[in-house]
């Protein structure tokens, strides 16, 4: 629920996540019957931890439905990437000619950060096994995967046959699919979203998108 | 053996609550109160907030029946997951309480009470409030 | 100092249009700081069309609205449900839930508010005077000041961001790459376009801004799994008695002044703020063991905190062109591609843009005030409508927001292409706020840098002889070494606590 960045920093301290697996779901219902056991530190009543632990405690609770975090793998993948990309732009940069620090050229700049960047990847690669916060790509990734393709789909009908239909498939698709909500409801709902769309871009607003109707 | 009653915090719901405690009393079983949210919002009017479940309960000790609840939200239909906790706990039966719902409602919105009489596969006692 | 330019300013905030688009922001952000998923940087970046139509100031004024609108909004959710909605109302959690299990919900509700207000009352008069003076010195900068002004506040916002502060860097370092596409302007030659089209003349802000906070915000919750329903809870007694006042008074005052302070600094800013504000207060406490428990300080200090900090990080936008952090950083966006020229001069070429946002927070800040407490219950029935539902309301809002930027349907496509980077990025770890940052400073800072280097002939050690990009560089240069001076002086202390045979395990922070 938090969409700032997710760690917030207390003074003095830098904040590490738990090891994956480590939290059970918090926030018990009183008379519920929950299925996976309470962990004691759960139990401990917030007022009593210190004011990091509480934070941490709330923070846990925020990426309770999260999957879990990355291993070592994916840190060094991630590190390779970043290299490579760096050196990628320092070669673009090369080519566009570096110039010299009296005279800079189009890739002086380009080049100072690319060189940054190898850097800083190399960093990363360093520290691969002991970071924390990425996260696995677990099943529900696949979700994400699917919203993407939606998307992509409608950017590339759009042109074509206009955005009414390839709008209303994404609604569709997000509604039934992503969102595990009723046929009906989804139905119902796509059209009635890409009519409201229709009536405020195409109708009041004059927005000239390719429109089938 | 349990009787499950499918439980709102909406007068329905009470009707069916009431329903299933005489039944659990009748049969000698114990009782269980499934009040399931659909998944997803922060909040939703269909849980039954700590209070009315700690009046339930205090009810269900007075009749002399055992009573357990799960308030675990479920993702896609109620009447799915009602039938899904039926099995799962091989309830003898299924208490649920009806609404009043036009033709024109039930197309919209469709009924759940409908689903759970015809998909589930034991017996369901359906009560007015 | 001239009152006259900000009379005058007063005289723009209440014409009819841009009182109501006060409003609308103000709403907005409240929405938005109540629901989960969406936080004001994406807001504000979803709404970037809408600037477009509308004048600069009155645009502005309802991005501003949002953000400040934003930081109560999130401390609803965190009384009545125990969930921050903001990162700056997780320390909000503690005391105001704790209020609301004993029926206090709208005591702690309205102290919260009437913080927040006052809190940003103090900063905006603060802003006021401290402002033209920051500009006017400004106004000396040469290109060597805003080389090192803007590496710095790059680097601040980076390091002072959650997450991993290399992750961070790198981002930054990425969006300066981003901001080199197309047309160098000193030399016209093609960077980095692969001879498209498009790209010829650069990536546009918007289609970033909307992708990387909007659409990649809306996938990586997809891979939410659900957590816990609550019943919708009552706010029943609505204003906090004289007693609460009366104690919160301080934790007010103090929590405005720390506020304002931490708000100015780049990557500084609400949550840090509110951090703080409530760690002062427990200690200065006299029985600090309420805190926790209900104690109103607990809520009153990190509200009003954090509202102080969102108005005083207006300041190195408005008087140097230097966002603070992410937020900023989609308003300064907004500001460009109206045209409007960022920088010093802000304050003296465009006075009654500067002075119309300035004052609009004031009244922005009662209208929050006025509509906190009856628009509590309303806020809460909106928490019950699904994610799932606002998600691909949110989508097309976006894919169709960007195209009417433009008309070009490559808009679309850039503004996907930024959503999967954005979802990448909160995946693996890195923060998007800076990557944003650096990509709208990234041609000022190449430019300056190139300027510089032409003044002193190549001489990079030109940068140290003037005194003020001097400190500012030296500045640079400690933040860089801080973490590796503290882990190596963390490394020696544990080293020698090594000797001593013990059968803890301690946690190891990284």
């Amino acid at each position: 629920m938090i969409s700032a960045p997710g760690g917030a920093h207390v003074p003095g301290s830098s904040g590490g996540h738990p090891a994956a697996g480590a939290t059970p779901p918090a926030g018990a219902q009183p008379h519920g019957s929950t299925a996976a056991p309470v962990s004691p530190i759960d139990e401990i009543p917030l007022e009593e931890l210190s004011l990091e632990e509480a934070i941490h405690r709330v923070e846990e609770l925020e990426h309770e439905g999260r999957p879990p975090l990355a291993g070592t793998l994916s840190n060094i993948l991630t590190a390779v990437a970043v290299v490579v990309l760096g050196v990628g732009t320092l070669i673009g940069s090369a080519e566009l000619g570096i110039g010299t620090a009296s005279k800079p050229g189009p890739g002086t700049w380009p080049m100072l950060v690319s060189i940054v960047t190898i850097l800083l990847g190399v960093g990363l690669l360093v520290v691969a096994r002991r970071s924390h916060d990425g996260e696995r790509f677990a099943k529900a990734s696949g979700l994400v995967l699917v919203g993407l393709v939606t998307m992509i789909v409608f950017v590339v009908a759009l042109p074509i046959i206009g955005f009414e239909i390839p709008a209303a498939l994404l609604c569709l698709v997000w509604l039934r699919f992503l969102g595990r909500e009723g046929w009906r409801l989804s139905i119902i709902l796509s059209l009635a979203l890409v009519a409201a769309f229709y009536l405020i871009f195409v109708g009041a607003l004059s927005v000239p998108i390719p429109h089938l109707f | 053996m349990t009787v499950l009653v499918g439980f709102l915090p909406t007068p329905e719901g009470e009707a069916a609550f009431a329903a299933g405690l005489t039944e659990a009393q009748r049969r000698g079983e114990d009782l269980l109160l499934l009040n399931s949210a659909r998944g997803g919002a922060p909040v939703s009017a269909d849980v039954a907030p700590p209070e009315l479940v700690a009046d339930l309960s205090a009810r269900a000790e007075a009749a002399g029946v055992r009573l357990e609840t799960h308030q675990e939200p479920h993702t896609g239909e109620l009447a799915d997951e009602v039938v899904r906790v039926a099995e799962k706990v091989d309830a003898s039966v299924i208490v649920i309480g009806l609404r009043r719902r036009s033709p024109v409602g039930k197309l919209l919105m469709g009924s759940t009470e409908q689903r759970i009489l015809l998909d589930a596969d034991r017996p369901v006692l359906a009560v007015k409030p | 100092m001239d009152f006259a330019p900000v009379l005058d300013g007063f005289g723009v905030v209440l014409e009819p249009t841009n009182l109501l688009y006060c409003l609308i922001g103000v709403v907005i952000g409240m929405l938005v700081g109540v629901l989960p998923g969406l936080g004001p940087a994406a807001t504000i970046a979803i709404l970037l069309p809408i600037t477009f139509g509308i004048e600069p100031v009155t645009a502005i004024i309802m991005l501003a609205g949002i953000f400040y609108g934003a930081q109560y909004g999130g401390t609803i959710t965190s009384v009545l449900l125990r969930l921050p909605g903001e990162a700056s109302s997780v320390v909000t959690v503690f005391d105001g839930f704790a209020l609301a299990r004993q029926g206090k919900a709208g005591t702690a509700l309205g102290i919260a508010a009437i913080g927040s207000f006052i809190g940003g009352t103090v900063s905006i008069i603060a802003l006021t005077l401290v402002a033209p003076f920051v500009a006017g010195f400004a106004l000396d900068f040469g290109p060597p000041e805003y080389t090192a002004l803007a590496l710095l506040g790059i680097l601040l916002v980076a390091t002072v961001g959650g997450g991993s502060r290399t992750k961070a860097v790198v981002a930054a370092c990425i969006g300066l790459l981003l901001a080199t596409i197309g047309r160098d302007t000193f030399t016209g030659v093609e960077r980095f376009t692969f001879h498209n089209l498009n790209l010829g003349d650069g990536l546009d802000f918007v289609p970033i801004a909307m992708g990387l906070f909007g659409l990649g915000e809306i996938l990586y919750n997809l891979e939410e799994r659900h957590n816990a329903v609550k019943a919708p809870s009552s706010v029943a007694n609505v204003w906090p008695s004289r007693k609460d006042l009366r104690q919160s008074a301080g934790a007010i005052g103090r929590g405005s002044v720390l506020g304002f302070i931490l708000g100015i600094l780049p990557g500084g800013g609400a949550t840090i703020a509110s951090l703080v504000a409530y760690a002062v207060e427990k200690r200065r406490a006299k029985n600090p063991e309420r805190f926790g428990k209900g104690a109103v300080e607990g809520v009153a200090a990190p509200e009003t905190a954090n509202n102080a900090a969102a108005t005083s990080s207006f300041i190195p936008l408005l008087t140097l062109g230097i966002p603070a952090n992410a937020t900023m950083a989609v308003i300064y966006g907004a500001l460009l591609i109206q045209g409007v020229s960022v920088g010093p001069r802000l304050v003296h070429d465009e006075p009654e843009l500067f002075w119309g946002v300035v004052n609009s927070m004031y009244i922005g800040n009662i209208l929050l005030l006025i509509m906190s407490i009856p628009l509590v219950g309303l806020f809460v029935k909106i928490l019950r409508v699904r994610p799932a539902i606002l998600a691909p309301i949110t989508v097309l809002i976006t894919l169709v927001g960007v195209y009417t930027v433009n008309n070009s349907v490559f808009d679309i496509g850039l503004v996907i292409v930024f959503g999967a980077v954005g979802y990448l990025m909160k995946k693996l770890g890195f923060e998007p706020g800076p990557l944003v940052l650096a990509f709208v400073l990234g041609s000022l800072l190449e430019d300056s840098l190139r300027r510089s280097l032409l003044i002193f002939d190549g001489d990079p050690s030109g940068f140290f002889t003037r005194p003020i990009s001097g400190t500012l560089l030296l500045i640079f240069v400690l933040v860089v070494l801080l973490p590796i001076i503290s882990s190596v002086i963390r490394g020696r202390r544990a080293s020698g606590r090594e000797t001593v045979p013990s059968d803890t395990t301690t946690k190891e922070l990284v």
